[in-house]
């Protein structure tokens, strides 16, 4: 019985205090017992494909919202994480759960490499440097049709799972792990260090730090986790192709990061999962179904400039000017320090 | 557990959603805001209509109405979107007909084959989406067929045969013995093979060559924006003649830079732009004697059904078919295997349609072990059309001898199809008095 | 044919080279002095050229004559690119990352816009300057050389703006600080929108220049911007001598490339890009970027 006060006693004052938190630990769970409320195999899809580019979306975070390294070819990384696993795959026979690694790791490199030029690059420069890139490797992918099978793609990948329920699991899951360790990893010192190099570089080099290896590590960062993304898209859709690589791929994590709430982890995954759905759901009017969709976009920034999750998350919770913890906004004094808190 | 979950959710998606009552639903895939799957769906209603009010299919005992659902994949724009679309209706359709860009094809029938919905492709023409897939792994793809355009390497021959057409042209009507040709080609993976056969073939002696000179090979982007560059470079090689093998976009700069800038060689090969009805408003009129690979064209009876169909549209839609109408022709045969089946069980229709042996409007329709369509003369040949007076003319087959050697005079031809003709500025640029 | 063929070549690649370099000028100026001045990164810019393309079409359709059509597509361009400014780009604007995508959604805003009322097929923009002329012996369309002549004008005329008059030293000195500039009496804001004015003129300018040799659909815009920035960048962001320069680099990049590897025709783009990252690891500001700007 005592044992069962522990996480109660935790449940009660670290989840049930916040409301975000509250949000946060409801989502997972309806997305944990999604499959059992519904066996229809296109919203399955729907959510699984959600779960990806949310992982994607968070990948851009890393390296865009909190290193401030702004990239605007990001479906360089999402592209070569979808090519190499596919090859892998198709080419030596290795199984998905040892080519989707290998494919992330290819993406890192591809991280790496595009870092290297880039690092001296500063603010637009970086951000039309790095729009290069994915244009880059599609002339690429065409000039070796052999290997590429060119606007084919690499076809007859093997399914990520052999059913649709271990798909949506194996998915599910390691969005959850990959958005947890992000999370982690950005509340760490490394996050602090991202966000004083988006804030001002100088500063952080003056303090001794050495700001290349940081970058660097965003890169990397950031390379894996949407290689991730792209290699688990090529076995789920089946087919890694060019548009892999097509601008409009590059854009939409963009869109989605910046619709929630750029450099905060959890403002992706609210753009990912409020936008695709809605894109699904529109297909209802297929002729508006784009303009609806900029249309929400820019009305939603035009009153939230900061993205939608930001804005919630301001509306629900203040922190408190004593000690700086957060409190629910129908708290009149703060949960730790009773100091009263301004309306 | 979890298999008998799944087994659940099979039984209630094809139960549940589709026995219903005596309706036989039907996707139509494509990109809906697009040209191409506006014909998807306009060749698709025609035929049912037709169908329905014919009295349906009749299917053992019972007899069903079509009902078609369109299916708008977006497909242009996202592949993933392609996906969603299909996996969206799958459960609730009996068939599928339509798509056109190559990848999501490639990605939306593998959708369709996972939950072993016939999907009857009509409007990509690469060879490995039935290639290597049907023939691979039968049990997997058995429900893949193509009902249009012929597959590449198909095109390619008949582009070949078109261009000869066209150097026979320029022997006789100009006297140039041994025509220099070059090739302008967009780099996509299909239009590999057929750079290299025609590279070769160019020079080759005949009859199984051309006899004539290749002077050099462009390969510019598919959505090339402005060819101009490398048609000055064409003009320098010296060429009489320019084979395209253009489907993307850039058929059209192509087109419009050719006529506008009047590029002294006659162009001829696959320029699927060429084939719309829009051609000439998007290359202002300058795309006029652009000659092209095709299938559906004014005035020509390549089956009796043919013309009907063509005229049929016009007055429907207002414009020629493109190759995606061709599901017009996939319901037919989608209905005809149906009946001879005499169930709805896939199996069984799949089975019905290997064994298709179809009239269409494109010619006579047979699938071979891959499920692509036989090409030849007396089944689906394609057209060779050029644009005269504003129309798009069929100038081939006509008196076409697919045999010269072992059936002289064995001739093939549609009647309604006219002589090529050399665009005037390059007749008057390479006649006699000038050379 | 009487020449020998690498004279041939030599003059295909001068002539060509500079044929392209007005068209990538024509629609890099407006966006670069809007991002000089701005400092709004307007991805939005193409998709205003491709509205002036469709302007233009719709008016010569409606058989207003070909100056009148550009006139009224570029008024048109002026008010609805200034309308959309004030309504979803300038109240985001210190933070440039939604300044990116409200950009980017009024492009798509725009293309979808074009979608539905003209559909989805490639129309045809008639040439102010019908025909063709042989120089050097290779064959150039009259408006090729037009769109040449109207960038080298639209270039001086912007300069001449920008150091002659009274509005061009507010622009430059907005350009220079925006506070210190504010706090000299310089209306910011109005100055701002005035830059916008011009670059969405250029951009219909460019419209009416360049559309006729450019297939028009609503997605038009998409590859040129990948241009346009890509000549900005290598000239130096913010700055006009730059953004030319940048033009003639890539267009001479692609036509090179066309006439030295007609196989890899379509490695063009990819090429120019290449040659872009080089520049950068030479110059990373560009070749004529100063670094003090991009601080402010």
């Amino acid at each position: 019985m005592y044992w069962l006060k522990i996480p109660f006693r935790f449940l009660r004052s670290e989840v049930l205090a916040l409301p975000t938190r509250v949000i946060a630990v409801l989502f997972v769970a309806v997305l944990l017992l999604f499959p059992f409320m519904t066996q229809d195999t296109y919203l399955l899809r729907v959510v699984v494909l959600t779960a990806i580019f949310t992982i994607y979306a968070v990948s851009w975070d890393v390296l865009s919202g909190y290193a401030g390294q702004i990239s605007l070819g990001h479906a360089l990384f999402f592209g070569v994480g979808a090519y190499t696993t596919a090859l892998l795959n198709l080419r030596l026979g290795l199984p998905q759960h040892a080519a989707i690694p290998l494919g992330a790791l290819a993406a890192t490199a591809a991280g790496i490499l595009v870092a290297i030029p880039c690092l001296r690059l500063r603010k637009h420069h970086l951000a039309l440097a790095t729009l290069a890139f994915p244009l880059m490797l599609t002339g690429l992918v065409f000039m070796f049709p052999g290997l590429t099978g060119g606007e084919l793609g690499i076809t007859r990948i093997a399914r990520l799972a052999t059913s649709r329920l271990v798909e949506y699991y194996a998915v599910v899951g390691v969005m959850l792990a990959a958005v947890g360790v992000l999370w982690k990893l950005m509340s760490s010192r490394i996050g602090l260090i991202f966000h004083a190099l988006r804030e001002d570089e100088v500063v952080v080099r003056a303090l001794g730090i050495n700001a290349v290896r940081y970058k660097l590590l965003a890169f990397v960062l950031s390379g894996f986790t949407a290689g991730i993304a792209g290699a688990l898209y090529a076995h789920v859709i089946r087919v890694a192709g060019p548009s892999n690589l097509d601008l409009f791929m590059s854009f939409q994590p963009v869109i989605w990061t910046i619709f929630g709430g750029a450099a905060t982890i959890y403002g992706p995954v609210t753009g990912v999962f409020v936008l695709y759905p809605a894109l699904e759901y529109l297909r209802a009017i297929p002729a508006y179904r784009m303009l609806v969709f900029a249309l929400l976009v820019l009305v939603i920034l035009r009153f939230m400039p900061e993205g939608i999750g930001t804005w919630v998350r301001e509306r629900l919770e203040v922190n408190c000017p004593h000690c700086r913890l957060r409190n629910a906004f129908t708290r009149r004094t703060c949960r730790a320090c009773r100091t009263e808190l301004a309306s | 557990m979890r298999t008998l979950v799944c087994f659940l959710a099979l039984v209630l998606t094809a139960f549940g959603g589709v026995a219903a009552s005596d309706v036989i639903r039907i996707g139509v895939v494509g990109p809906m805001t697009a040209m191409q799957g506006q014909h998807h769906w306009h060749g698709a209603v025609m035929a049912a209509e037709e169908i329905n009010q014919a009295g349906g299919i009749v299917a053992g005992e019972r007899s069903y109405t079509i009902e078609l659902i369109q299916v708008d994949s977006n497909e242009m724009v996202s592949v993933t979107d392609a996906v969603s679309a299909v996996e969206r209706v799958v459960g609730r359709v009996h068939f599928l007909v339509g798509g056109f860009r190559t990848e999501a094809v490639m990605a939306m029938t593998e959708v369709a084959v996972e939950h072993g919905v016939p999907f009857l492709i009509a409007g990509a023409a690469a060879d490995a989406l039935l290639a290597g897939r049907v023939d691979a792994d039968y049990d997997e793809y058995k429900y893949l067929f193509r009902v249009a355009p012929v597959r590449s390497s198909d095109l390619a021959k008949l582009s070949i045969l078109l261009l000869i057409d066209v150097v026979q042209r320029f022997r006789e009507d100009l006297g140039i013995a041994v025509p220099r040709v070059a090739v302008v080609a967009e780099r996509l993976e299909w239009a590999d093979p057929l750079v290299r056969q025609v590279e070769q073939l160019i020079a080759a002696p005949p009859p199984q060559g051309l006899g004539a000179e290749w002077v050099g090979t462009w390969r510019p982007s598919a959505r090339a924006e402005s060819v101009s560059s490398e048609l000055t470079a064409v003009e320098r090689a010296d060429a009489h003649i320019i084979y395209t093998a253009l489907s993307g976009p850039v058929g059209v700069p192509f087109g419009r830079d050719w006529g506008r800038l009047e590029v002294p060689a006659a162009a001829v090969g696959i320029n699927v732009e060429a084939q719309s009805d829009k051609w000439l408003d998007a290359t202002g009129g300058f795309g006029a004697y652009a000659a092209t690979a095709d299938i559906y064209a004014r005035e020509v009876a390549v089956t009796e059904r043919a013309i009907p169909f063509v005229e049929g549209f016009i007055d429907r839609v207002g414009e020629l078919p493109l190759y995606t109408a061709a599901t017009y022709d996939g319901l037919y045969i989608l209905k005809a295997a149906v009946e001879r089946a005499g169930t709805l069980a896939v199996d069984a229709v799949v089975g019905a349609l290997e064994e298709t042996d179809h009239v269409g409007t494109i010619g006579r329709m047979v699938f071979d072990e891959k499920h692509d369509l036989i090409w030849g003369p007396q089944y689906v040949t394609g057209l060779g059309v050029q644009w005269l007076d504003g129309e798009a003319l069929a100038f081939w087959p006509k008196n076409w001898r697919p045999d010269p050697v072992n059936l002289p005079d064995f001739e093939f031809g549609y009647p309604g199809a006219v002589p090529y003709q050399i665009p005037p500025w390059v007749l008057e640029h390479w006649a006699p008095e000038n050379d | 044919m009487g020449r020998p063929v690498i004279l041939l070549m030599l003059a295909e690649i001068l002539v060509n080279g500079l044929v392209l370099t007005g068209v990538y000028a024509m629609l890099a100026l407006g966006f670069s002095l809007v991002f000089g001045v701005g400092r709004v990164l307007n991805l939005a810019h193409t998709a205003f050229f491709m509205l002036a393309s469709y302007g233009i079409f719709y008016f010569v359709g409606q058989e207003t004559g070909m100056a009148l059509a550009v006139l009224a597509s570029a008024g048109v361009v002026v008010v609805v690119g200034l309308v959309l400014y004030k309504l979803f780009i300038e109240p985001v604007r210190d933070m440039e990352a939604t300044v990116l995508i409200a950009a980017l959604a009024t492009a798509v805003l725009l293309q979808e816009l074009m979608l539905l009322y003209f559909g989805d097929r490639y129309l045809f923009v008639p040439a102010a300057f019908p025909g063709y002329t042989r120089i050097l012996g290779v064959r150039v369309g009259n408006q090729e050389i037009a769109t040449l002549g109207l960038a080298v004008l639209s270039l001086v005329g912007t300069w001449l703006l920008l150091a002659r008059t009274r509005l061009g030293l507010a622009i430059r000195a907005a350009a220079q600080d925006r506070e210190v500039a504010n706090l000299m009496g310089i209306n910011v804001g109005r100055v701002t929108a005035m830059v916008m004015a011009l670059g969405l003129l250029l951009a219909a300018l460019a419209g009416a220049a360049v559309a006729p040799l450019r297939t028009v659909g609503p997605h038009m815009w998409m590859h040129p911007l990948v241009i346009v920035l890509a000549a900005v960048v290598l000239g130096g962001l913010g700055s006009l001598k730059g953004s030319l320069i940048g033009a003639v680099v890539l267009a001479f990049a692609e036509v090179i490339m066309v006439v030295a590897v007609p196989g890899g025709a379509f490695l063009r783009t990819a090429v120019a890009l290449a040659i872009m990252l080089g520049v950068f690891l030479l110059r990373p500001h560009g070749l004529f970027g100063s670094g003090v700007a991009e601080e402010g």
